[in-house]
């Protein structure tokens, strides 16, 4: 795959929303460790307000906005907050409605550098940052100019750093008070970003 | 023990709507509803002035809503209980202020309420809507001279509001009123004790347990811990070190005007808060200083966790100015 259109994004949105979808318990339960078990819930009903954004007819960088809009006009807390940011910063990011490898590096980068704006959590800090940046990273560092490759690059950082966190001990939001009882499980933001990445490489 | 049980309230979900309702019913000459938990001016000010908007969460009363009013703030956005109230809902009243003199949001240094400002924000600039942020940072329980971001907002945000909505009622453009907020917030400083926690009205967890006998000079206003556990000590002691701290952070130059707030957080008894007054205040005089404002009032509580806040700042003509213009809000009122 040598660009990447409006349709083959779209395609790659439902491929998450259905991987997202079939986990949600699995997210609200590793969340109600250490948070309040909401973000299976809130992780889904963000994405299916982005869906539902995504399918009206526009080109790239309208519909990355008007995705980043509706989960912010429909859904509210954090989780949405975080996944609302980074389709905003998509659509900074996003030049033209067919975009090569550079074109998508700039449009996961923007998105990274609109979430980064939302939340100081780094690499680390068990939170979904862990598999987003490191998914970033990869696709900055590979060199082919196949998407496909780019994506199943950052799926795999992303699958990787997302398990790294089940030992890490939390250091951000309601999470961080837990201390060492926060080691033992994955993050719950981490597994469900982890998966969309996964999902995106198809 | 302090325990939901003994609590006045009806079903926990409701907490937040059922006290704005109450809240509007009684101030309706001053203050009402202009959208689901959003409190707005009863008499909006023109459209040709700079509005200024603020944002937090529930369970703090009368904060933030309570200076809502003439002379102070044009819209509180309200969270549920010690929640933000969402990036959607500030988005809202955003665009019910939307005006060609811009909007100046008042955001407390709070994770939750500063990544919903910057979303909303984010919205309204792709939305056309003029809009700047002014962050308060006024907690120096963390550390003297730290870096502002690791600075919570406290209680200082409110007399912030007096000055920015008396300066924003004489016409002051969103770059000066900027100015002039920074300005305050460069030189005021805040910090709370804690001789008893709160427990959460819709849970009942209980927020950072505080042994009999003990205080903690530093805790926040979700009753989060601020490190400097001891043993309790008398009003006069605990006000002398207190105040002592925050000048250390002010840095006042010889004969310098300053203010001084006592702000009780919900279980100290206004008795209390006077004898704690009296020692600050005496403090400042016997050290030159010359206190130019002052109250003594729960302007910002945390349900009832026993304790308060000592807010002080060095005021320059033109804050005193402004903090004695007129306002008409239902916790503060300044005849002007």
């Amino acid at each position: 795959m040598n660009t990447l259109t409006t349709d083959n994004f779209r395609a790659m949105l439902q491929r998450a929303y259905a991987c997202i979808k079939a986990r949600e318990d699995e997210f609200s339960k590793l969340d109600a460790i250490t948070g309040d078990g909401d973000h299976g819930t809130a992780i889904v009903s963000a994405f299916s307000a982005a869906i539902k954004a995504s399918e009206k007819d526009a080109d790239f960088k309208t519909m990355l906005n008007d995705m980043g809009f509706a989960i912010m006009m429909e859904t509210s807390g954090s989780t949405s907050t975080l996944l609302g940011a980074f389709f905003l910063g998509m659509s900074n990011g996003c030049a033209g409605n067919e975009l090569d490898a550079n074109g998508v590096k700039a449009l996961f980068n923007g998105g990274l550098a609109n979430v980064r704006k939302q939340t100081k959590a780094d690499v680390g800090d068990k939170t979904m940052m862990d598999a987003l940046i490191p998914a970033v990273k990869a696709m900055d560092d590979c060199s082919s100019d196949d998407i496909a490759d780019l994506l199943s690059a950052a799926a795999k950082a992303a699958k990787k750093s997302a398990e790294d966190t089940i030992d890490m001990i939390a250091k951000f939001g309601r999470a961080r008070n837990y201390g060492e009882r926060s080691k033992g499980s994955m993050d719950s933001g981490a597994a469900s970003w982890a998966t969309m990445f996964g999902a995106f490489a198809g | 023990m302090s325990d939901v049980r003994i609590k006045f309230i009806n079903d926990p979900a409701n907490i937040t709507a059922e006290l704005l309702e109450g809240y509007v019913l009684a101030y309706a000459d001053k203050v009402k509803l202009g959208g689901e938990n959003i409190v707005v001016r009863a008499h909006a000010k023109s459209d040709d002035k700079v509005a200024i908007v603020t944002l937090g969460g529930a369970g703090h009363e009368p904060a933030l809503s309570g200076f809502v009013g003439q002379g102070m703030l044009d819209a509180s956005v309200v969270g549920d209980i010690f929640a933000a109230p969402g990036a959607q809902r500030l988005f809202q009243a955003l665009q019910m202020f939307q005006r060609e003199a811009g909007i100046l949001l008042v955001v407390l240094n709070h994770s939750g309420d500063v990544m919903s400002a910057n979303m909303a924000c984010q919205m309204a600039e792709r939305a056309g809507i003029k809009v700047k942020q002014l962050m308060t940072h006024d907690d120096i329980s963390a550390g003297i001279d730290l870096p502002i971001d690791d600075r919570r907002g406290l209680a200082g945000c409110v007399p912030l509001f007096k000055v920015l909505g008396a300066a924003s009622e004489e016409g002051k453009s969103l770059d000066e009123l900027l100015e002039i907020g920074n300005r305050f917030n460069d030189n005021i400083a805040t910090l709370a004790v804690a001789t008893h926690s709160c427990t959460h009205p819709q849970n009942n967890a209980i927020i950072a347990e505080l042994p009999a006998g003990v205080m903690e000079i530093g805790m926040g206003q979700h009753g989060e811990g601020g490190g400097g556990r001891q043993p309790m000590l008398s009003a006069d002691e605990t006000a002398e070190i207190m105040i002592n701290l925050l000048l250390k952070q002010l840095k006042p130059a010889a004969g310098a005007k300053m203010m001084l707030i006592i702000n009780g957080v919900g279980a100290t008894t206004q008795m209390e808060l006077n004898i704690i007054y009296r020692k600050a205040h005496k403090v400042l005089e016997a050290k030159g200083y010359q206190v130019v404002a002052s109250r003594i009032q729960e302007i910002l509580t945390v349900q009832e966790q026993a304790g308060f806040q000592m807010i002080a700042g060095l005021m320059d003509d033109d804050h005193i100015n402004y903090y004695y213009k007129q306002a008409d809000a239902p916790y503060w009122t300044t005849i002007g």
